[in-house]
């Protein structure tokens, strides 16, 4: 099982909270029926004592009859300087009081309850309160000495057991208003975090930079997170210029070499063939001397279609004349060169910056390479056409296919260096290169390029 | 009658063995050189020649966009493409600018010669080592059908399968297919080269390319 932060820190919670309140809940029942104990027989010992005060009182006097003030006057002496957490009363056999203390008015109210004489019992007020009591019979007077001890001023502040449910069930609620409050700044925003940085792509994208409604190290974290996504996107910023630039550099330096061959050396053996041949027609030598010179003729005209080659090969001059143009050529050549048909369609986009011809032609001369050596493909097509939003180059073959799930970086450690080059171009001019299944099984390298990245 | 005839490149010594070649011959009058594009502009018209032999790369303006500036201009001289490009894009891009002849600079003196004399009759001549396909013979025309004809016409005038399936309101499979047919009929290696060929054997007019 997944342990998920907002079980586990619920569990944390609640856990340590309900055991404190199982225990100081037990602990609240054992006290309680300590204290009632002891209040029984307090209150029975206590009844008892004084009914037994009464009826030793009141054998020495009982002689003549007392009136109702002697007789209050009496027992009150009787009872005087008792103390007790709760009342007194003195009561008839009728229930009538002869004498009580404070407190004592609420025994009318419990009085038909029928309290057995001798033993104590708990009972409920109406006031809310609960009291032990105890009723002894005073001797041969008739009378009932009532003790009852309050439950509210012996157990005071004391929590009693019977208003536990309305604890627990506001623990449970601040429990849950805890977990909630957990959820809402903590859990929920990690989990957006997580959810966020587990489909960023670094260097690329950016995260969101604050979420005000979590807790400072969330949000802190996701500060971090977004200067770290930061630095990545500059450092990608700067690859991808530093690429750019040696890309640039490599196909100037090329270029240059290429019209350095083209303008020196392959001129100056044409001009060396031009002086071989007046050389022949002028001096008309025969035997040996025709055949140096018929050799010297073939050597230079074997240099200027090396030097040719080599400056195609560096940076073809073809170039200059348009990217439809440029891949005709390319095409026408590839396909004699690779032995495969190469079909080019140019619908669009004479006018293209120089970099973006440029990267599109390595890109197509790349891939049909690629087709004919590692997919075995004999038909090879290379269109370019407007799409509703930029441009598409599409080099489709009928080859063996391509494994989708490749990897260019593997591919590039591996020394498979061509696949990533093309992304390289396309992402150099702000486009896009993918490669996937072509509709007839072989392969399809699709490029495309943003309208926004170019007017086309 | 002698063909007058001016040289444009940049490079002296190539231009001394063409200046060499072309004096060998009675019949042709080379009137002037140049060693740039704005040289050759100049010299162009002071001399109105003949047919001008102009370099594809040279320092100022380069040759193609001089054919281009002699065809605008009306001017009655012949521009011939004489270059180291062996590209057939070169080629179509420099017929299309208006000349008549390309021709690489390894060209041999005969060579050279009958290629002056041919556009200065009015014909077209393309280097043999560009344009390979250009000895075929004409009875692979004969065998083209009407609507190859029409496709290889479209296609020479540079249009897209597509843009040649819109226009003849059919598949653009079935214009491959016909571009294959053709291509086989005539032995060409792909649409260049079958519309080099149509050029030459007049299926298309070299007018109808001009841009």
């Amino acid at each position: 099982m997944r342990r998920h932060l907002l079980i586990f820190l619920t569990l944390v919670i609640m856990i340590p909270s309900f055991s404190a309140l199982l225990i100081g809940g037990i602990g609240l029942v054992q006290h309680e029926r300590t204290m009632e104990r002891v209040a029984r027989s307090y209150v029975q010992d206590m009844a008892e004592s004084v009914a037994s005060r009464i009826e030793m009182g009141w054998n020495r006097t009982r002689t003549s009859p007392l009136s109702d003030r002697e007789r209050f006057l009496r027992l009150r002496q009787i009872t005087w300087g008792l103390s007790i957490p709760g009342w007194m009363a003195v009561v008839d056999v009728h229930g009538n009081i002869l004498l009580s203390s404070s407190g004592a008015e609420v025994l009318p109210l419990i009085w038909d309850r029928g309290i057995p004489v001798g033993s104590a019992m708990e009972v409920d007020a109406k006031d809310g309160d609960r009291y032990t009591l105890a009723a002894y019979p005073a001797g041969e007077t008739g009378w009932y000495v009532v003790i009852a001890v309050s439950w509210d001023k012996l157990l005071g502040p004391m929590l009693r057991f019977s208003r536990w449910p309305v604890m627990v069930g506001l623990i449970g609620l601040l429990g849950l208003v805890s977990v909630f409050a957990l959820w809402k700044w903590l859990v929920a925003p990690l989990r957006i975090l997580g959810n966020e940085v587990s489909s960023l792509q670094w260097g690329r994208d950016m995260p969101v930079a604050d979420h005000p409604g979590a807790v400072f190290e969330i949000r802190r974290l996701r500060q971090v997170l977004h200067q770290l996504a930061s630095s990545a996107v500059d450092r990608a910023e700067l690859v991808k210029r530093y690429v750019g630039d040696l890309v640039r550099v490599q196909e100037e330096e090329r270029s240059r070499i290429a019209r350095e061959i083209h303008d020196g050396p392959l001129q100056d053996v044409t001009a060396l063939i031009h002086q071989i041949r007046l050389a022949l027609m002028e001096s008309l030598p025969d035997g040996r001397d025709r055949e140096h010179l018929d050799n010297a003729e073939e050597g230079a005209r074997h240099a200027v279609r090396e030097m040719r080659s080599l400056c195609d090969e560096l940076s073809p001059p073809w170039l200059d004349l348009g990217l439809g143009q440029a891949l005709e050529e390319l095409g026408e050549r590839l396909s004699r060169y690779l032995q495969v048909e190469i079909v080019v369609e140019v619908d669009c986009c004479e006018d293209l910056p120089p970099e973006v011809t440029l990267a599109f032609f390595r890109v197509v001369q790349e891939a049909v390479h690629n087709s004919a050596r590692h997919g075995k493909a004999s038909r090879v097509a290379v269109s370019l056409g407007k799409a509703e939003d930029g441009v598409i180059l599409d080099i489709e073959d009928n080859g063996t296919g391509f494994d989708a799930n490749v990897n260019y970086e593997e591919l590039r450690v591996r020394g498979h260096r061509g696949l990533a080059n093309m992304a390289e171009r396309m992402t150099l001019i702000g486009g896009t290169l993918l490669v996937e299944k072509g509709r007839e099984g072989g392969t399809r390298v699709r490029c495309m390029l943003p309208v926004t990245s170019v007017s086309v | 009658m002698t063909i007058r005839v001016i040289l444009a490149d940049d490079h002296p010594l190539t231009r001394k063995g063409l200046k060499d070649y072309i004096e060998k011959e009675s019949d042709l009058d080379l009137v002037g050189e140049a060693s740039d594009g704005t040289g050759a502009w100049e010299l162009i018209g002071k001399e109105l020649p003949d047919v001008a032999l102009l370099d594809i790369r040279m320092p100022g303006e380069n040759g193609v966009s001089l054919a281009r500036r002699i065809r605008d201009s009306g001017l009655k001289v012949i521009p011939v493409m004489l270059t180291s490009f062996d590209s057939q894009q070169y080629v179509i891009a420099s017929l299309r600018a208006g000349a008549r002849g390309y021709i690489l600079k390894t060209v041999t003196p005969d060579e050279l010669s009958r290629a002056i004399r041919i556009v200065a009759k009015g014909g077209l001549y393309l280097d043999g080592e560009v344009a390979r396909s250009m000895e075929e013979s004409d009875s692979a025309f004969e065998s083209l059908s009407a609507r190859e004809r029409e496709v290889l016409l479209y296609a020479a005038r540079g249009l897209s399968s597509k843009e040649i399936a819109r226009d003849l309101i059919i598949s653009e499979r079935t214009v491959q297919t016909h571009l294959g047919s053709i291509y086989d009929k005539l032995g060409a290696r792909n649409k260049t080269e079958a519309m080099l060929l149509a050029l030459k054997y007049g299926v298309v007019a070299l007018e109808e390319l001009i841009e």
